[in-house]
């Protein structure tokens, strides 16, 4: 697995964060990365996303969608609203992201992608589609190790090295996260690439903390791709967690409604 | 009766009208120019295609859609099948014939899809004209007995068919389709039936259709005979993943009351390597086509061109390639191979993001196969320029 945490990190931040407050001392690497596996996965939420891509002849292209997600992320429904070119496209992730289905409204079609799928860019953006899925590939997929603390983006941070167990199918050999020491939000998140662990691939930023419904939500992420020299913004419009969703919105059913 | 289902549909129309903010105004223009190769002659062909969607939810549990499309064409609008079929074949019909296979590319504008869907907590209803997508192969679909995909360009809609149809969800993850398409009497109407599962990673259905199901016996000395047969399909299909590949298959069974039953069969696999190069590979088996290309006649190439028989060669294999070059631009290609005959087709694709919603796409289409052969030289080469602007 790549990074199975992005919409996590967007929806969540918080409800346990909020009760951790500063008073946390040392921790070991796996207390530290099992919070932000819980801060990253709410029960529930719903939010309408801005992604905006900038590609390396420094053209935009801006999509908007909404997304649900339900059972701590378990379960997301990702459907597109603007631009005309993929309105009514919907991506249902299940089990993880470890089931993804594609529903192309034109067509009435829906198509379900093996697991190698989710290296594709997810319309062109810096995120894949298992970048988009959720789960606990952090904990699953990755060895923790505590680097230290030091200041990133004015916050203090934990300093975390995560390094790729022997089989997993992570498409990353080594992530180097920045973890806020006040709410566990993954302030910064380095990739590195699947064969290179000394190449940084990806970068992850995590700006413009908001209490949303009492938990904080970084309103913008911007994911660097270092290799390519593109970049891919997110930014949240709206985003409430107090929703009940039926389990019926994350079918195939759900897809094409 | 379709009448009658054009009419409801119109109708929710006019009721959404006067809370027009509410209705959903959308679609593409679509220019396309086409470059043939026939016969050691070019032509042109060009169209120009306004699609024009609406949607309108009036309530969470109703949805109204519909979209008309406009398409004129310009250049070489005439065309004849014969042209197309290897020489051999015509050498032995009379030329007089010829002028019966004339086709031509007349402007139209017609309502492509117009339904109404009415969603219930246990099952979904629409009603209306409608997209019908069944089975999980990319070029061929043998449990779909609705459509027939142009293989150079499997993934462009299809039209709209007239039909009631039920979604009801069952337990476990598992759901029943049941369609009726109405036709003039309950006989010759399309039905089907489908159950769909999912066990582990692997999605699975089962498809059983009644159809009518028109062939011609384009040999007949003095016009084309066409005859009508009672279809019944047994199919299923599956996709899932396996050792790391997507895998896919379909296959159904054709009862054909007094003609001759057949089956199809399709299995393919694909996968995105590191560098984000995407390889599928699908085999298609049709027992009604001819594995010796010696023995296509005039029937064959006909029922093909004319849409009765998905197939004119027993075995084939689709190769599609994919890579994202830039962020903006993809090119690949598929090849197609006869295996019955040892045929291929060429076909280069390019498709460029010039704007978040303008698309060019670039299709060409090189027969390398021996004059005879199910890809041919004697059905010329092609290429297609499109630029889509979506509104």
């Amino acid at each position: 697995m790549k990074l199975k945490a992005f919409i996590p990190l967007i929806f969540c931040i918080g409800f346990f964060c909020a009760k951790s407050g500063s008073a946390q001392i040392s921790m070991s690497a796996d207390t530290i990365i099992q919070k932000v596996t819980r801060v990253m996965n709410p029960a529930q939420s719903k939010a309408e996303m801005k992604m905006t891509i900038m590609t390396t002849s420094k053209k935009t292209r801006t999509f908007v969608y909404l997304a649900y997600s339900k059972n701590h992320g378990e379960k997301t429904l990702m459907k597109y609203l603007e631009p005309s070119r993929v309105k009514g496209q919907a991506i249902l992730m299940l089990n993880n992201a470890d089931d993804i289905w594609v529903y192309f409204p034109r067509t009435r079609r829906v198509r379900k992608l093996a697991t190698h799928a989710k290296k594709q860019k997810m319309e062109g953006s810096d995120f894949s589609y298992e970048d988009m899925g959720v789960g606990d590939a952090f904990i699953d997929e990755f060895s923790s190790r505590l680097l230290g603390e030091e200041k990133k983006e004015g916050q203090l941070c934990y300093r975390l090295e995560l390094k790729r167990k022997p089989k997993s199918s992570s498409g990353y050999s080594k992530l180097v996260m920045w973890v806020d020491k006040e709410n566990f939000i993954p302030l910064v998140v380095d990739y590195y690439h699947d064969d290179d662990s000394t190449l940084l691939e990806k970068q992850l930023v995590c700006s413009d903390i908001k209490v949303i419904d009492k938990i904080p939500t970084p309103m913008q992420m911007v994911m660097y791709n270092k290799l390519d020299r593109t970049q891919t913004s997110m930014e949240l419009p709206e985003v409430t967690y107090k929703v009940n969703l039926e389990d019926d919105l994350f079918t195939e059913r759900g897809m094409k409604k | 009766m379709r009448k009658l289902l054009y009419g409801v549909s119109l109708s929710l129309l006019l009721i959404t009208r006067p809370s027009a903010q509410e209705v959903d105004i959308f679609g593409y223009f679509e220019p396309q120019f086409n470059l043939i190769y026939l016969d050691d002659g070019y032509y042109q062909l060009q169209s120009n295609k306004l699609r024009v969607d609406l949607k309108s939810n009036p309530s969470e549990t109703i949805e109204f859609g519909a979209n008309f499309d406009w398409i004129v064409y310009h250049g070489k609008r005439d065309w004849n099948f014969w042209d197309f079929i290897p020489k051999e074949v015509t050498s032995s019909v009379h030329p007089y014939r010829k002028p019966r296979y004339r086709f031509t590319y007349d402007d139209r504008s017609f309502l492509d899809n117009a339904y109404l869907r009415l969603s219930f907590p246990s099952f979904d209803l629409m009603v209306g004209k409608q997209q019908i997508s069944l089975g999980t192969g990319y070029a061929w679909n043998p449990t779909d007995v609705f459509n027939f995909k142009d293989i150079m360009d499997p993934t462009y809609e299809q039209p709209g068919h007239n039909a009631f149809r039920i979604d009801l969800p069952l337990k476990d993850g598992f759901s029943l389709l049941a369609l009726y398409s109405p036709e003039s009497t309950w006989e010759n109407s399309g039905k089907l039936l489908r159950l769909k599962g999912r066990r582990g990673h692997f999605d699975f259905s089962i498809t059983g259709t009644e159809t009518e199901w028109g062939v011609t016996d384009y040999e007949h000395a003095f016009f084309n005979l066409f005859t009508t047969h009672k279809r019944r399909l047994l199919g299923g299909d599956f996709v899932g993943e396996l050792l790391g590949l997507g895998v896919w298959g379909e296959g159904a069974y054709n009862f054909v009351g007094d003609f001759e039953d057949f089956w199809e069969l399709l299995v393919g696999g694909d996968y995105t390597f590191d560098s984000e190069l995407y390889l599928m590979l699908e085999f298609y088996h049709h027992s009604l086509a001819k594995s010796d290309y010696r023995q296509y006649d005039l029937n064959d190439w006909l029922r093909f061109f004319y849409q009765e028989q998905k197939s004119l060669t027993r075995y084939q294999v689709f190769c599609l390639i994919q890579y994202p070059v830039t962020d903006l631009l993809n090119i690949g290609g598929s090849t197609l191979v006869s295996v019955s005959d040892g045929s291929i087709a060429l076909v280069p694709t390019a498709l460029y993001s010039l704007h978040e919603n303008v698309e060019l796409t670039l299709i060409g289409n090189i027969n390398v196969g021996k004059e005879g052969k199910a890809y041919g030289t004697s059905q010329g080469h092609s290429l297609l320029l499109r630029s889509r602007v979506y509104f």
